[in-house]
């Protein structure tokens, strides 16, 4: 058993498709692009001022039931749009471009290229949203000392509340990331993300059943919302139930899109 | 090398590529040639995976494109002009692709100066030229150095310039023993460029052969004489090779000689030339002539109708 043969290949460099590379590629990818720099930043300043704008018109006693991580947060209601039209952007973008042929030909496997743009979204999203979040709070609790809406960020339910907020539109964003790579294109995508996950769960709930409430409340719209009660609210998901539904919202959605990637042709 | 077996595209009851089966050769430039909708782009894209076959199948390096570990070092391809994020810098567009084999951004920079684009690396492709396009796209697909270049109408859009330096990259990378397959719809620029042509016309095999062999075939080198004695030329001229068409009061086709004893012969008794000329441009007549019945949208009926109504109108 001799193994003095030797390999024709060692004169050539080892470049070779790996899924760290495939990750490497797409975050470049993700970065080298003006609409996600302006979309982020366009998300964060929105959560920061509707934040502070809710907070400083803040009378108590106004409504029968507010939550401060809500109030505080009730920039995410813009956010919840902005963030999953760039996770449309990053799927979808590329076949209205037709990028997508490029990026299929250096990865003819496929799926990697998937898996890496959801990680890269996800790694984008969830820490500036985080981060925002946690400087936002602070500062309509400043704007809410005196209310009756007083809850420090400290409370490690308002922290956990707060982090779930980030994770929910997280989730979200990578839903419609999915529902990008199923159309494969960015009108279609975002009219079905505006119409699906907006509109339609609001004339569902019209049918006056109570299975059908309910399941509208797991809804990803619904779920994204619930997601930020710093108390559950009687008759409505757990936050950590809802962050659950979005999560399988946005696994099957991507998982979708995966198999079908490797299906259709481009 | 590049195998295509029984190669086979359907969708729904059209088929687009019918049972092609043809083998491209390192060392050589092969020319794609078929006319608008013949499945030349749709063959490429099954080469490279993009497309499913409905039967068959293509190899590069005795693989499926898919299964190659570094695919862009082993097919480097161009396909339609714009497969690019226009939003994205020329660089960053290479830089990406380079990014998912490991290839250094040394490389990225080789390849943009190599195809002219240094200067412009840094601005976004949305403010790209039809030709910068090109030039990009024939940047990405060198990235890798590959061992074949398959190329869909890679002169498109280039001017004069652009085309001798498309000409003379395809030569050159041939001669570096690579494989390379070019399509266009234009036989004139294959005759330029190609070693070898395969013809497709509607997704069938028309014709696997070399150039030299395609221009004998299709009587290049015919020869237009000029002259007033028209008739009397031709009587002296006929003969068992010799084939004369007269076209028109003063003019004639002759086959099977060369201008050098057409023009010997007229002298030596006295007959007047006013033009003799070899002919080469038949040969995109036998390329039209070859795929007539394949032509997707023909427009013969249309150009008969004007020539008669010019025709008429003279008289």
């Amino acid at each position: 058993m001799t193994t003095t043969a030797t390999s024709p290949s060692t004169a050539t460099p080892a470049y070779a498709v790996t899924p760290g590379r495939v990750l490497r590629s797409e975050w470049h990818k993700f970065w080298s692009l003006r609409s996600a720099w302006i979309t982020l930043s366009a998300s964060a300043a929105a959560m920061v001022g509707l934040g502070l704008i809710v907070a400083a018109n803040y009378d108590t006693g106004g409504r029968e039931h507010v939550d401060p991580v809500q109030l505080g947060l009730a920039g995410i209601q813009l956010a919840a749009i902005t963030l999953p039209v760039l996770g449309v952007l990053v799927t979808a973008g590329e076949y209205t471009t037709g990028m997508i042929r490029s990026t299929l030909t250096a990865v003819p496997r496929r799926v990697p290229v998937l898996w890496a743009k959801a990680a890269v979204l996800t790694a984008a999203v969830f820490p500036l949203t985080l981060v925002t979040c946690l400087i936002v709070y602070p500062l309509t609790q400043i704007l809410l000392s005196g209310t009756d809406q007083e809850a420090p960020l400290t409370d490690p339910d308002v922290l956990g509340a707060v982090a779930g907020t980030a994770a929910g539109v997280t989730a979200l964003s990578v839903f419609a990331l999915g529902l990008g790579a199923l159309l494969r294109s960015v009108a279609g995508a975002i009219g079905a993300f505006v119409g699906g996950v907006m509109i339609l769960p609001e004339v569902v709930s019209m049918i006056p059943l109570d299975a059908v409430d309910t399941a509208v409340e797991y809804f990803p719209a619904q779920a994204a919302g619930n997601v930020s009660a710093l108390d559950a609210v009687p008759g409505f998901p757990s936050p950590a139930a809802s962050l659950l539904a979005l999560c399988l919202w946005a696994v099957g959605s991507v998982a979708l899109a995966g198999v079908l990637l490797k299906r259709r042709d481009v | 090398m590049m195998t295509i077996r029984h190669l086979t595209k359907r969708y729904g009851d059209r088929t687009v590529v019918d049972d092609l089966t043809f083998t491209v050769r390192p060392g050589t430039v092969t020319g794609f040639l078929g006319p608008n909708g013949a499945g030349k782009s749709t063959t490429m894209r099954m080469i490279l995976g993009l497309d499913a076959p409905t039967r068959g199948h293509a190899t590069v390096g005795g693989r499926a494109y898919a299964d190659h570990p570094a695919p862009l070092t082993e097919v480097g391809a161009l396909l339609e002009a714009r497969s690019v994020h226009p939003g994205r810098s020329a660089y960053d567009h290479l830089l990406a692709l380079a990014l998912t084999h490991g290839i250094p951004r040394g490389r990225v920079t080789h390849v943009l100066e190599l195809t002219g684009l240094a200067e412009v690396a840094h601005r976004r492709v949305k403010g790209f030229s039809l030709g910068m396009g090109q030039r990009l796209g024939i940047a990405a697909a060198l990235l890798g150095d590959p061992a074949t270049v398959i190329l869909d109408e890679p002169v498109n859009g280039l001017d004069p310039e652009g085309v001798l330096w498309v000409r003379t990259l395809l030569r050159s990378l041939a001669a570096e023993g690579r494989t390379v397959l070019v399509s266009s719809h234009l036989m004139s620029e294959m005759a330029l460029t190609a070693d070898h042509l395969v013809v497709i016309g509607r997704g069938r095999l028309l014709a696997d052969t070399t150039v030299a062999a395609f221009v004998r075939e299709a009587g290049a080198g015919s020869v237009r004489v000029v002259t007033p004695e028209a008739a009397r030329l031709a009587a002296l001229l006929a003969g068992p090779d010799t084939e004369v068409t007269p076209a028109g009061a003063e003019r004639l086709d002759v086959r099977g000689t060369d201008a050098r004893h057409i023009g010997r012969t007229a002298a030596a008794h006295g007959i007047p030339l006013f033009e003799l000329t070899p002919q080469t441009a038949s040969l995109e007549q036998a390329f039209m002539d070859l795929t007539r019945d394949s032509v997707e949208y023909s427009a013969t009926l249309e150009t008969t109708a004007v020539a008669t109504t010019v025709e008429g109108a003279r008289a």
